[in-house]
């Protein structure tokens, strides 16, 4: 189960596990927002901070390139679209395909913010357990009396713990359908329905047995969450990001 | 003192069958309780009345003198509970934060929660492991992990549902250590397996289940020997006429 999760939290020492998880979500939004309108300076600059994060909380990257080749396939298709719809001056030219340079130019830019955005929730996922986040969550939802914030941070808490779970299942089930020559029957949906029927009975019996387990272990939406307390690092930790980011709003 | 006292109790699941059929029971505190039978005797129905996991159809469940459908948290409290796949009963992302999940839940402050977390990895030796994660650990470590999530809820009776399941020699002897330790520190024991090859030597009790049933319930010499007519094989030591050993000898 757990190599197929690189990318859920690893403890650590770094600035990011020490930072208060609200912050850490506040840089997240931030970081979302100024990557959408940032231009090509903006994005190098994030990129340098995100890089440095990275190689500072020792995100497995390398290991994790693996999980993220689905998404390099959609950005692929992001940035092939964009060459050649986009109308503009030809760059290249194959009979009829003409690949466009703000095709090209505009399809960089969707595709670097795209990374950019998904490097740093990586960054967020990896330095913060799933409990903080829902207590985070909990905590920025309590002004809004209408919506129910602690039940909305334990759904939260139950998908992340129950993603590995079904990420295990779907590769036991897998592997016993290939231990059974299931490759052979090339039809798809054959093969997705001989695949889907027994996980999701097999989802639901796991699901039962958790709740069994939390149950027993006496499970309510009044327990204690985790101490959120924000530290001086934490607000310096912001002043610094808040004027990062307004230096490359002026930019 | 009983600890547990079960009066006429009957169980019946929503698709008719019967699970439990009249089933009178009295444990003492402190005793080391083995309760065996072949698959779908009602074992594993039993214990999960004992917690409340579920109601009985008819009859009385009592922990420590108070029925546990009036206060199920209470049972819960007192009787916890390990079940056969330890891999389903880990809720945290990492040790600490697995173990800390009981006492969260009965809302006790931050400091109660790190004593008790302490404490408890302690008492099962995996206080070196509290920020590993716990799907890292091996088998025998994780029953280790889920016997201490149960230990910091302060419990006074443990009911362990097939512990040995899966393991290796190791990780049985791991397993079966920690079980005779909760015992020397006064909690009522109560073991559910088909295989009493690994702990009968250390149970003063033994209750055979067939059919939702109690049909045998006593000292385990006195009624090992025709147990293998209910499904349940005997440990080899009986089958040559010679005490049964324990695993750690």
């Amino acid at each position: 189960m757990a190599e197929l999760t690189t990318f859920s939290f690893q403890p650590g020492t770094s600035l990011l596990h020490k930072l208060d998880v609200r912050f850490k979500l506040i840089f997240l939004i931030l970081i979302s927002l100024i990557s959408l309108g940032g231009g090509f300076q903006g994005l190098g600059i994030l990129t340098g901070l995100v890089t440095a994060l990275i190689i500072h909380s020792r995100l497995p990257l390398k290991s994790g390139f693996k999980e993220l080749r689905f998404f390099l396939v959609f950005l692929l298709l992001i940035l092939g679209a964009r060459m050649l719809t986009t109308p503009g001056a030809a760059l290249i030219e194959i009979k009829s395909i003409v690949i466009t340079r703000p095709g090209l130019m505009s399809g960089v830019l969707i595709c670097w913010r795209l990374v950019i955005i998904a490097l740093s929730g990586f960054l967020f996922v990896f330095t913060t357990p799933s409990s903080e986040i829902k207590a985070a969550v909990e905590w920025f939802l309590k002004p809004a009396a209408f919506i129910p914030g602690k039940r909305i941070a334990v759904m939260m808490g139950l998908i992340a713990r129950f993603v590995p779970v079904i990420l295990n299942q779907a590769k036991e089930t897998a592997e016993a359908q290939r231990a059974r020559c299931v490759e052979n029957r090339k039809n798809p949906l054959y093969r997705l329905i001989r695949l889907g029927i027994p996980l999701i009975r097999r989802l639901f019996e796991q699901a039962d047995k958790l709740i069994v387990a939390m149950e027993a272990r006496c499970y309510s939406e009044n327990r204690t969450d985790p101490a959120l307390s924000a530290t001086r690092i934490d607000w310096i930790a912001l002043l610094i990001f808040i004027l990062i980011c307004g230096w490359i709003l002026s930019n | 003192m009983y600890i547990i006292e079960i009066e006429n109790l009957r169980h019946r699941f929503s698709d008719g069958r019967l699970g439990l059929d009249r089933i009178n029971l009295k444990i003492r505190a402190g005793a080391f309780v083995v309760v065996a039978g072949s698959n779908g005797s009602g074992k594993t129905t039993l214990i999960r009345h004992l917690n409340g996991l579920l109601l009985p159809t008819d009859g009385c469940v009592k922990v420590a003198g108070v029925s546990v459908k009036k206060d199920l948290l209470r049972a819960r409290r007192l009787v916890g509970m390990m079940f056969q796949d330890a891999d389903s009963q880990i809720v945290g992302e990492t040790v600490y934060e697995d173990v800390a999940f009981g006492p969260e839940n009965l809302r006790l402050d931050h400091n109660q929660i790190r004593e008790r977390v302490v404490l408890a990895l302690d008492a099962v030796g995996l206080k070196d492991f509290a920020e590993q994660r716990p799907h890292l650990l091996s088998g025998g470590e994780k029953r280790r992990l889920a016997i201490a999530g149960i230990l910091a809820m302060e419990p006074k009776v443990i009911a362990f549902d097939e512990p040995f399941a899966s393991l290796d020699y190791p990780g049985v002897k791991q397993v079966l250590k920690q079980i005779l330790c909760l015992h020397q520190a006064g909690h009522t024991i109560l073991v559910i397996t088909h295989d009493l090859e690994k702990v009968l030597a250390h149970a003063d009790r033994l209750i055979i289940m067939q059919k939702g049933k109690i049909i045998r319930d006593g000292v385990p010499d006195a009624i090992v020997g025709d147990i293998e007519t209910f499904g349940v094989r005997a440990p080899c030591a009986s089958h040559l006429g010679m005490e049964v050993r324990s695993w750690l000898n």
